[in-house]
C-alpha cells in the first residue's frame, strides 16, 4: 500500500475519558504515526458538530481512512460509519477504538499507564486502518414467498397473515390432516372457544385466498439457498416439489408426554392423561360417564412429565395448569356434583388465567399440595382405585382418595424433528425445543438468517401465545421480503483458491454451513456463500494452509495491531 | 400411621351450603394468631378437615368447636374474607343434629339460614 491519509480524532467523551486519560498526550504521541495527517481532541465525536468537523476534515484533506477513538463500537460504529458515507468515504474504512470502556473506565485509579494504554489502543487502530479497504455490501433480491412447516392453528394463523401482506404463503403438513392439536379440542381455555371450529374457520378463510397453498402428508427434504431467496424441496405424497422462498416459518408443534406403563397407575382403564381426558369431555354429553360408569370423582396429578430432571424435562409446560382448571370447570358443568381433588406441586395460573383457579375452588374443587420427593401414589385393586398423598396444610397427613378417574396432567414435549433438523439445521435448546437468538430482543429469530420459529416448536405456551408468537414471525418475514431485497455485511470469511487444498476442516469449524465445495481449475475448493457466512472467524484458524481470510480482521490487520500495542512501554 | 380415608359425603354434607366459603381460606394462619382462646385448631385447620372429608378429624375436636366465642376476631382479620362465624355455627348444628341427635326440627338449609337472619 502507498501512502495513506488518515484521521485521528481522540473523544473526552464529556470528562469519562478525560478525567482519567491524557487525552492532549494521546494525540501528540500518534500525531507522527505513519499515515496520520491530522489528529484532534473532541468533547464529544458524536455531537452534530464534531460530526460535521470529521465529514469536512474528510473532504478538505482528503482522508482515505478515519480512526475515533471513543467509546464501544456496540455504541457508535454505525454513527461514525455513517459519517464516513455521508463524506463519501467507503464507510469499512472507518476504525473505532473503545477507550472509554477498555481504558479509562477500567483504570480510573491510574491516570498515567492508562494514558500509555491509550496510546497503544491508538496506534493500533491507526495500524488497523492502514491496511483497511474499501468493501460493498452484498445485496440479494427476495423473492416475496414464504414457506410455513406445520398446519396447526400456529402454521394456519401465520399463513393468513402473509396473504393478507400480500406475500405468498406454502404450508406443508405433515398429517394427512390440518389443524394440528387444537383442531381434534372441543371447549377451550378461557373462553369455552371450540378448537376445532377455530381450525374450521381459519381452513375457510385459506380456501378463500389464492396465494396460500397448503400440502397435507408433506415434508420438507431439502433446502439450499439463504435468506430471502431459498431453494426448498418438498416430499408431497411420495412426489417432489422444488419451490423458491424468501423466508421459512418453523411451526412444528408439540408432542404429549407419555407416561410409561404403571407409572401412577397408567394402563389402567381408570387413568387418563389430560388429552386423554379432554377428548372424554369433547365426545360425551350431560352427566360424565366413563365406561358406561357415572363418574363421581376424579383426581388430577399434576406435573407428570415435567419439571424433573430424570427425563430432562427441567421446564413448566405453562399450559396445564390452566388447562385442567378448565377442565375441572366442565367437568363440574357437566356433573355439579362430582368431587374433583387437585394434587399439585405449584399452582401457575399465570395473569387473567388466575381467574380459572378462583372458579375452580369456588365450585368445590380442593386442591393440596405434595412435594416432589413424595408424589402421590396411585393404588389399583379388582377395579377399586385408591390415591394416597401427603397434604401440606394438614402437617402431612396421609390422605387416601377412593377415586373414580385419575387424570395425569401430562407436560409437553418436544417434536422429534430430527428429519426436518437434517435439513434446516436449527439450534436446539438443552430441553429440546427450537432456539431463538434473543428471548427478549429477537424471540422469533433463529441464527440461521431468514428462518424463524413460532408456537410450541419453540417452548411450551398455550395457543393463544404461540399465535402472537406466529404473527411476530409472519411481521419478521415481511419486513424481510416486502423490501425486496437484503443487504448483507462484507465482513465475512475469503477463501485464496490458489492455496485451499479443500482439506475440508473449515467446513466442520463453520457453524452456519456456508461453506461449499466448489472447482477451481483443476482442483476441488472451498468457497464461502456469502449470504450464510456471519463473519464469525472460526474456520481462519482452522485452515492448515492459512488461505481464509477475514474481511475487515484480515491476518495483516491483526499482525500490525499487535505490533502497534507493542511498541508501548509500560 | 394409617392414612386418613378422604369421605367424600361427609365432606359435601358439611361444605355444601351458600354460605360455606372456606375454599377462599389460604392457610396463612391470621385466625389462630388473633384467636383470644389461642384455639390453635381454629378455623385453618378445621376447615382443612372439613373440606378434606376427614370426618374423625372433625369430630374429635367437638369440644373445641363449641368453646369458640364466636368473637369474628378470625373474620375481621381473614384477608381472604371467609365466613369463619358462619361456618362455625353452621358446623355446631351438623354435629347437633347429627352426633348429640339433638333434632332441632330444622333441615340443615333451615338451620343454616335461621343462622343468618
Amino acid at each position: 500500500m502507498s501512502e495513506r491519509r488518515i484521521g485521528v480524532y481522540i473523544c473526552y467523551c464529556g470528562g469519562n475519558i478525560s478525567d482519567y486519560v491524557d487525552c492532549e498526550r494521546v494525540r501528540d504521541e500518534v500525531a507522527g504515526e505513519d499515515g496520520v495527517v491530522i489528529a484532534k481532541t473532541t468533547m464529544f465525536a458524536c455531537s452534530d458538530a464534531a460530526q460535521q468537523e470529521i465529514i469536512d476534515d474528510i473532504n478538505t484533506r482528503e482522508l482515505d481512512a478515519i480512526v475515533v477513538a471513543s467509546c464501544s463500537p456496540t455504541l457508535h460504529l454505525q454513527t461514525f460509519r455513517g459519517v464516513a458515507e455521508r463524506a463519501g468515504l467507503n464507510p469499512y474504512q472507518y476504525v473505532q477504538v473503545n477507550l472509554r470502556e477498555q481504558c479509562s473506565w477500567a483504570h480510573t485509579d491510574l491516570p498515567v499507564l492508562a494514558t500509555d494504554k491509550a496510546v497503544g489502543m491508538t496506534r493500533a487502530g491507526i495500524a488497523k486502518a492502514w491496511y483497511t479497504e474499501p468493501l460493498e455490501k452484498t445485496r440479494i433480491d427476495t423473492v416475496p414467498r414464504a414457506l410455513v412447516v406445520g398446519a396447526g392453528i400456529t402454521g394456519l394463523r401465520a399463513a393468513l397473515a402473509l396473504s393478507d401482506l400480500g406475500i405468498s404463503a406454502f404450508v406443508i403438513e405433515q398429517e394427512e390432516r390440518v389443524g394440528g392439536w387444537v383442531g381434534g379440542f372441543g371447549k377451550m381455555y378461557p373462553h369455552d372457544r371450540i378448537g376445532n371450529e377455530l381450525i374450521a374457520q381459519l381452513v375457510r378463510e385459506i380456501d378463500a385466498r389464492d396465494n396460500i397453498t397448503v400440502y397435507t402428508s408433506a415434508e420438507l427434504v431439502g433446502k439450499s439457498g439463504s435468506i430471502g431467496d431459498f431453494s426448498v424441496t418438498l416430499a408431497v405424497a411420495g412426489e417432489r416439489i422444488s419451490l423458491s422462498v424468501g423466508a421459512i416459518i418453523v411451526a412444528t408443534g408439540f408432542d404429549v408426554y407419555q407416561p410409561a406403563a404403571g407409572e401412577h397407575g397408567y394402563g389402567s382403564d381408570r387413568v387418563l392423561t389430560l388429552p386423554e381426558f379432554k377428548e372424554l369431555l369433547d365426545d360425551s354429553e350431560g352427566p360424565l360417564e366413563h365406561h358406561g360408569r357415572l363418574v363421581r370423582s376424579i383426581t388430577y396429578i399434576y406435573c407428570v412429565g415435567d419439571r424433573c430432571e430424570d427425563n430432562g424435562h427441567t421446564y413448566c409446560s405453562r399450559y396445564c395448569c390452566n388447562a385442567v382448571m378448565h377442565a375441572s370447570l366442565v367437568a363440574h358443568e357437566r356433573s355439579p356434583s362430582v368431587h374433583q381433588y387437585h394434587l399439585y406441586r405449584d399452582i401457575r395460573t399465570y395473569g387473567k388465567y388466575e381467574t380459572l383457579f378462583q372458579q375452580a375452588r369456588q365450585r368445590g374443587s380442593v386442591f393440596i399440595k405434595f412435594d416432589a420427593s413424595e408424589p402421590p401414589r396411585v393404588d389399583l385393586d379388582n377395579g377399586s382405585c385408591r390415591v394416597t398423598v401427603k397434604d401440606i396444610l394438614t402437617e402431612g397427613k396421609e390422605l387416601a382418595l377412593d377415586t373414580d378417574l385419575v387424570v395425569l396432567v401430562t407436560a409437553m414435549e418436544p417434536r422429534d424433528n430430527r428429519a426436518l433438523n437434517d435439513v434446516l439445521k436449527l439450534p436446539v435448546g438443552l430441553d429440546g425445543f427450537f432456539l431463538e437468538i434473543h428471548p427478549k430482543l429477537r424471540p422469533v429469530e433463529t441464527v440461521i438468517d431468514g428462518v424463524f420459529i413460532a408456537g410450541t416448536a419453540q417452548a411450551p405456551r398455550n395457543s393463544a401465545e404461540s399465535v402472537a408468537s406466529a404473527l411476530a414471525a409472519t411481521a419478521k418475514s415481511a419486513a424481510l421480503l416486502k423490501k425486496g431485497y437484503v443487504e448483507l455485511e462484507p465482513l465475512i470469511a475469503t477463501v485464496d483458491p490458489d492455496l485451499c487444498i479443500w482439506c475440508d476442516e473449515c467446513v466442520s469449524a463453520c457453524l452456519y454451513g456456508s461453506i461449499e465445495k466448489v472447482r477451481f481449475q483443476d482442483k476441488e475448493v472451498a468457497e464461502v456463500n456469502q449470504a450464510i457466512c456471519k463473519g464469525s472467524g472460526a474456520c481462519v484458524p482452522a485452515c492448515p494452509e492459512g488461505a481464509i481470510q477475514l474481511r475487515g480482521s484480515t491476518d495483516q490487520q491483526i499482525r500490525a495491531m499487535i505490533e502497534a500495542l507493542g511498541s508501548i512501554n509500560v | 400411621m394409617a392414612a386418613s380415608q378422604v369421605d367424600m359425603e361427609f365432606a359435601e354434607a358439611v361444605t355444601t351450603s351458600d354460605e360455606f366459603n372456606a375454599w377462599a381460606c389460604l392457610n396463612c394462619g391470621i385466625c389462630s394468631a388473633v384467636c383470644p382462646l389461642a384455639i390453635d385448631l381454629m378455623p385453618r385447620k378445621l376447615f382443612r378437615y372439613a373440606i378434606l372429608g376427614l370426618k374423625d378429624e372433625v369430630l374429635e375436636e367437638t369440644d373445641t368447636i363449641f368453646q369458640c366465642l364466636l368473637c369474628k376476631l378470625c373474620e375481621e382479620n381473614c384477608t381472604s374474607n371467609v365466613h369463619i362465624v358462619e361456618n362455625v355455627r353452621f358446623l355446631r348444628s351438623y354435629i347437633g343434629d347429627e352426633v348429640f341427635g339433638l333434632d332441632t326440627g330444622r333441615g340443615r338449609e333451615e338451620h343454616h339460614a335461621a343462622a343468618h337472619r
